[in-house]
């Protein structure tokens, strides 16, 4: 639970003084986009290589310490991208010239050229792509990162009620971590399966009546402050000199890339 | 009579149609009158609070609030919902309910903001209340990483902001720390001298002697059993101990037992 929680919610490395954190929220965005758009368009792995050095390189200059950052990147690889690439390099998926072949269980596979290749560009996107989102969303904070969803036309209400979800999730897991310490504290740490399962949908039940009830209260909350169905929000963004720079800089890599 | 901020005559009131929460309540409330209720749980004082903030609405009797009545029709009209919401504010019982934006000020420019103020002065009411509460250090925290104390200021800068004539309290320092405790009746007693009128909710006795200016006494039947002033009231030990709002305590020095009255 505390590692789910570290590792979506902490706003520990958006709140340091680095190079990333001190951009404008929507400029950074929009620079990281126009990144994501040179990774999905781009054939050339070596290309590739030099966005994900791009990436690497503003960690450090955002003070990201590197075991941290690659270790959150590499950890989603094998799941967005590894079970795929792998029989991509066989002949029986990319036909092409042989390379070498290997015995599995009594099968011999043909590892081909055009299968490898494919593979290793497919793996090299995924992961650049990864290390930019992955900066993006540790260097910023959470409301920074809603906010910005504005600038995108992204209707207000729609906004509101992420924000509220991501808010009140904590609420829950509070809830949650502490109904698990009372079972825990009273039964021990050793359940039946019956008894379990009937601890767990009367956990459910309550956690759904909760949640009701919450929500009946923020809405009189809201109402008490004003609300009348149309949220109104200080947007408080402000661009400097370095972040005109900064698109600047990614508009030509853009450009030149392509 | 007519200048009352508040006029409750014979208000009736339940849940779901079968939990009664107030039964037969009269209350007059004059503007800038501190007011305080008292009573055990589950007497209907969140739900009086509730009702005075145009939240939810009388089952039987009548509510005004400045002279006009209070009902589910006259909230329809946008102009008189944001002219009543100026004029009243109210912190809730439980900060989590009342914090929901992303950040604490984003909760507390909030209401403002719904009700039109001008941006230039949202952001000067900010920094003086923020600096009045000294809470300039958590503005950019989310609510899920502040203490319960922390909450309560969010929760009260979010609706003093607003700068309401009426501001109502439900059990404000309900579970905190005496030094928060503390803090937060000293925050109330400025907005004494202001010329507000102030409806607090609570069980603390001590914070229901220092502030007001009247107290009801809510049985658990739901219904005013006494109202006077806070020596008249508190003085009362009969009254309190039967609305469960005092205990006698029974404890030991040395070899001698003492048995007396406890107020909390």
């Amino acid at each position: 639970m505390s590692f789910f929680k570290d590792s979506v919610f902490s706003d520990e490395n958006a709140s340091k003084n680095g190079f990333l954190q001190s951009l404008d929220p929507r400029i950074k965005t929009i620079t990281f986009l126009l990144f994501l758009v040179q990774i999905l368009l781009t054939r050339n792995i070596f290309i590739l290589l030099c966005l994900y050095a791009v990436s690497v390189l503003l960690a450090c200059f955002s003070k990201i310490r590197l075991g941290f950052f690659l270790k959150r990147t590499w950890v989603f690889i094998p799941l967005f991208s590894l079970f795929i690439a792998i029989p991509a390099i066989f002949s029986i998926f990319t036909p092409g010239e042989p390379l070498t072949t290997v015995k599995i269980a009594g099968l011999t596979l043909i590892i081909t050229r055009p299968g490898l290749s494919g593979a290793a560009l497919f793996i090299a996107r995924v992961v650049t792509s990864v290390s930019f989102v992955v900066l993006l969303n540790i260097t910023t904070k959470h409301f920074e990162l809603l906010k910005v969803l504005r600038i995108f036309k992204i209707p207000q209400i729609f906004v509101m009620t992420l924000g509220m979800c991501y808010r009140y999730i904590f609420l829950f897991i509070g809830i949650i971590e502490n109904t698990h310490l009372a079972v825990k504290s009273r039964v021990g740490i050793k359940i039946r399966p019956k008894k379990g399962q009937r601890i767990v949908a009367s956990n459910i039940t309550s956690l759904w009546q909760r949640s009701y009830q919450l929500n009946e209260d923020v809405y009189q909350a809201m109402l008490s402050r004003g609300y009348n169905g149309e949220p109104l929000v200080l947007n408080n963004f402000k661009a400097g000199w370095q972040d005109w720079l900064w698109l600047l800089c990614a508009l030509t890599i853009f450009i030149t890339i392509r | 009579m007519n200048n009352l901020a508040f006029e409750l005559r014979d208000i009736h009131f339940s849940y779901l149609g079968k939990f009664p929460a107030l039964s037969g309540v009269n209350i007059n409330i004059r503007p800038g009158e501190k007011v305080t209720v008292i009573g055990a749980n589950g007497s209907g004082k969140s739900t009086l609070l509730h009702m005075l903030d145009g939240l939810i609405f009388p089952d039987q009797g009548t509510i005004k609030a400045f002279g006009e009545n209070l009902n589910e029709n006259v909230f329809a009209d946008e102009n008189f919902s944001r002219n009543f919401r100026k004029k009243v504010g109210l912190v809730f019982q439980n900060p989590d309910v009342q914090l929901f934006c992303p950040t604490a000020q984003e909760d507390i420019i909030f209401g403002p903001l719904q009700l039109g103020m001008e941006k230039g002065e949202i952001e000067n009411r900010l920094e003086e209340l923020a600096g009045i509460l000294n809470l300039k250090h958590l503005l950019d925290r989310p609510p899920h990483q502040l203490s319960v104390g922390e909450k309560r200021k969010v929760a009260l800068a979010s609706t003093l902001i607003i700068n309401p004539e009426v501001l109502i309290l439900d059990e404000p320092t309900a579970g905190l720390d005496p030094l928060t405790t503390r803090h937060i009746i000293d925050l109330l007693v400025p907005a004494d001298g202001s010329g507000k009128t102030i409806i607090i909710s609570t069980h603390d006795l001590h914070l229901a002697e220092e502030i007001s200016d009247i107290i009801y006494v809510f049985s658990p039947e739901k219904r005013i059993v006494k109202c006077g002033k806070p020596e008249e009231i508190l003085n009362d030990g009969q009254l309190l101990h039967d609305n469960n709002l005092i205990h006698i305590h029974r404890h030991k020095h040395k070899d001698t037992t003492h048995i007396h009255p406890h107020l909390h």
